[in-house]
């Protein structure tokens, strides 16, 4: 019994350390697989967890923003997008190809190191980008959309609505420079100048499910939809 | 001949059979002449709804902005009809016909029925089509849920009506064959494909008449028959035939999967019962899930909520991951029986790769697993569904189920047709290889995009123009911007992929050299259909697919982590 007990103890820890053996070796053999469909499997992986990485790290870091760390995070996945189809399509090919044809001795070298070379690089440019955090790499750039500020307008659209016809104005327009007015799907009037005052028979209103419908679009000056304000007839 | 009576001939003996010369299946020429019909009909609703993802993906990416607000929703609904429903139900129609009568080696029972079929489908696809462009006045293109009280035309309604109606007559020759085999033919089980074909049907017919009992209603009312109309009761209806639908994709997908893995990739069915017990799980369980599109409506009990869509739901669940264990299995233990597996994943590397059958099949696989399966499973839960609804991460969502893996299915079946039942060889080998990858890859980081400007920006759905800032507030989500310019490019490009489908499809179809009697046109693994001897199927190693499953849950796992985390963050309670 005593000897059954200690065989499973000793083969317990063997067996794990065999199994994590294992996994290595197939880790290692998984890099450097290099047949076209392993390289191109191995890329799109990677981009995958790339995403993954660098939008997981992202979010995170929005809702909890002392969890720093997660900079390197972003980094890894940012990286990785690149990095991997680099590493599967161009540095695991020529080092399989130096393997077998190299002379000199710097090639000899570089095919024997270039998996610790590749890494070092990479992790090194992990650990200089989740510290630095270009913009690039935290989302933070804006490309050329003018407008990203709210703009600066007021006015209320204000209506008396009679009988047979509807009549309204804006107060307090500034920084408006032209109204539309829309019912149907159509653009009935455009008014340019204070107090964009107008008047709407109650027959040029479309009926909707909700009743009689018109719309009121703001712009400024560069044609920039500033409000849109809708009334019930 | 001309060239459209050209694409329905082959060469049938005097009672109208042929043996295929890759599946060794014999095949009625009404079975076959049917499929092609349907199929070819889906194609061009692929191409259709295809035109509308050019300025639907170029509206959404603001940068472009091509449709302004009152134009988008027209082609977002073309869009959406086009390619989630016509697209995906013509070509079911033809699965369920490879399925049932082709497998069977059957004729195609009641062909004028499945000719009626298919007008009144193609009449009610027309109606559609017509009654969303012609929306004008005061009226709503209805997108692809048509809520009531929207003021969509009743034209719209009547022929969705006609449609549903049409796929149902169009299945109706299906259930006959099924219906002649068991009474009439032998007494052995249906096979495997035949059997998921069956549990489809039963489940297309579920979605059906709820799709008929819906639109049904909103025309009564449209056409005052009915004074009014309960939006809530409507949706419910209507939630059979939207997710309903999308199941029907689903076991569809599943049996062309177990089908083309087993043609070209020599797979076999690890266990045929498991397999069964999984489509019976679904039949019972996978449409009260449907009830996850009724998360937020009010009226509704937590608890009808949660049974529904989680308890229920599970059973499904379970379901997808016995098909997602035995599907790779049955390529690894099939491969390795025929001495092509080596190490761990050699089965897998040693693949037919270069065949787009293949290839489509396997990234379908693999994508519909780990991009669609996984968000669907977690934000249909009822906590989750809160961070998820109607954000853009729903569109991603659904595009990682449909666009991506039904697509990339149907897309492998259709290569697959153009060589076994068309007999054409491709127009470009090179091209048709170069389809499921380009494809894949391009709409894979589009529907990637897609979820991360959702969860990340919680960027709203069904809108043309929201990044810039929203008028009169303050409120912006310009941040998106960046996200936006990566789904622009990948959308524009999962386009252009599709563009190339249709053209070496087509063209394959027209203009292909044409194959020989016997030719099995490269389509079969090595060793043939069947291997010969070898260990029990039992008896082989599993341990690739294995490795393969723990990486789907490691996944899985950190999505479901990361999610329930963010939702924990959502609103500080007396912060």
């Amino acid at each position: 019994m005593a000897q059954d007990t200690s065989e499973m103890e000793k083969s317990l820890p063997a067996t794990v350390r065999k199994l994590i053996r294992q996994f290595w070796r197939d880790v290692v053999s998984i890099y450097y697989a290099n047949t076209p469909t392993w390289r191109w499997l191995k890329s799109g992986a990677l981009v995958f967890l790339g995403f993954f990485a660098w939008m997981a790290g992202s979010v995170l870091l929005s809702v909890e923003p002392s969890w720093g760390v997660l900079t390197y995070v972003m980094a890894y996945g940012f990286l990785l997008l690149v990095w991997g189809p680099f590493t599967h399509l161009a540095v695991v090919p020529l080092t399989i190809r130096l393997r077998r044809t190299a002379n000199h001795p710097a090639a000899r070298w570089f095919s024997k190191n270039s998996g610790k070379v590749n890494l070092t690089i990479f992790f090194s440019l992990v650990i200089v980008f989740g510290t630095i955090t270009p913009s690039i790499m935290m989302l933070e750039f804006s490309p050329s959309f003018s407008g990203d500020e709210a703009a600066d307008f007021s006015g209320e659209l204000v209506c008396n609505i009679g009988e047979e016809v509807v009549t309204c104005h804006i107060e307090d327009a500034e920084g408006v420079d032209t109204i539309e007015v829309r019912s149907g799907g159509q653009t009935i009037m455009t008014i340019d100048s204070e107090p964009y005052e107008f008047e709407l028979q109650r027959s040029e209103i479309a009926e909707t499910r909700s009743g009689k419908e018109f719309r009121v679009i703001f712009y400024d000056g560069d044609g920039t939809v500033l409000n849109r304000q809708v009334r019930l007839v | 001949m001309n060239p459209v009576t050209a694409l329905f001939a082959n060469d049938y003996d005097e009672d109208g059979f042929r043996n295929c010369s890759v599946t060794g299946l014999d095949i009625h020429r009404s079975a076959e002449n049917h499929v092609k019909l349907f199929g070819l009909t889906a194609v061009i609703a692929m191409v259709v709804g295809g035109l509308f993802a050019i300025s639907v993906a170029l509206t959404r990416w603001e940068l472009i902005g091509l449709i302004p607000e009152d134009g988008y929703y027209r082609h977002l609904s073309m869009h959406a009809w086009n390619l989630l429903i016509f697209w995906m139900v013509f070509m079911e129609i033809a699965i369920l016909y490879v399925g049932g009568p082709m497998v069977l080696g059957r004729r195609l029972p009641i062909t004028s029925v499945a000719k009626a079929g298919w007008v009144t489908m193609v009449v009610g696809a027309v109606g559609i089509n017509w009654s969303i462009w012609t929306v004008d006045g005061g009226q709503v293109a209805p997108l692809l849920t048509a809520y009531v009280p929207l003021d969509v035309p009743a034209a719209f309604y009547a022929s969705a009506v006609l449609f549903l109606v049409g796929a149902t007559v169009a299945a109706l020759p299906f259930f006959v064959a099924i219906w002649k085999e068991k009474r009439l033919g032998s007494s052995e089980t249906l096979p495997l494909v035949a059997f998921g074909a069956f549990v489809t049907s039963i489940i297309a017919v579920m979605a059906i008449l709820g799709g008929i009992a819906a639109f049904s209603y909103a025309l009564i009312w449209k056409l005052e028959i009915i004074n009014s109309i309960n939006a809530g009761i409507y949706r419910q209806l209507y939630w059979i035939i939207g997710h309903g639908s999308q199941q029907i994709n689903l076991l569809a997908m599943i049996t062309v999967w177990y089908f083309l893995t087993h043609v070209v990739g020599g797979a076999v069915v690890v266990s045929e019962k498991v397999s069964r017990s999984a489509f019976i799980l679904y039949l019972f369980f996978i449409n009260l899930g449907a009830a996850h599109h009724l998360m937020v409506d009010p009226g509704l009990s937590a608890g009808w909520r949660i049974f529904n869509t989680s308890y229920a739901f599970y059973g499904a669940a379970f379901a997808s991951m016995i098909h997602a264990f035995a599907i790779p299995a049955g390529i690894e233990a099939g491969r390795r029986q025929r001495g092509l597996g080596g190490g761990l994943f050699g089965w897998l590397t040693s693949a037919p790769w270069k065949n787009p059958v293949f290839s489509s099949t396997v990234f379908s696989i693999i994508l519909f697993g780990f991009v669609g399966g996984i968000t669907g499973v977690l934000m249909g839960q009822l906590q989750l569904n809160m961070t998820w609804h109607n954000t853009f991460a729903t569109v991603g969502h659904f595009h990682g189920t449909v666009a991506v893996g039904t697509t990339l299915a149907f897309i492998g079946l259709v290569f697959f047709v153009i060589k076994t039942m068309f007999r054409r060889d491709y127009l470009s080998g090179t091209l048709a290889s170069l389809v499921p990858y380009f494809y894949a890859s391009a709409m894979g980081i589009a529907t990637l995009m897609m979820m991360y400007i959702g969860i990340l920006y919680g960027v709203p759905r069904r809108t043309s123009s929201v990044v810039r800032n929203i008028p009169g507030t303050d409120f912006s989500l310009s941040a998106a911007q960046p996200l936006f310019m990566i789904f622009g490019v990948f959308a524009v490009l999962a386009i252009t992929a599709g563009a190339l489908f249709v053209l070496v499809s087509v063209g394959s179809i027209l203009f292909g050299r044409q194959l020989d009697r016997d030719d099995d046109a490269g389509l079969l693994p090595d060793g043939g259909l069947r291997a010969d001897g070898g260990e029990s199927i039992h008896a082989v190693d599993m341990r690739g697919t294995f490795a393969l499953c723990l990486i789907f849950m490691a996944t899985f796992v950190a999505l479901y982590a990361l999610n329930w985390f963010l939702l924990t963050r959502l609103w500080s309670i007396g912060a």
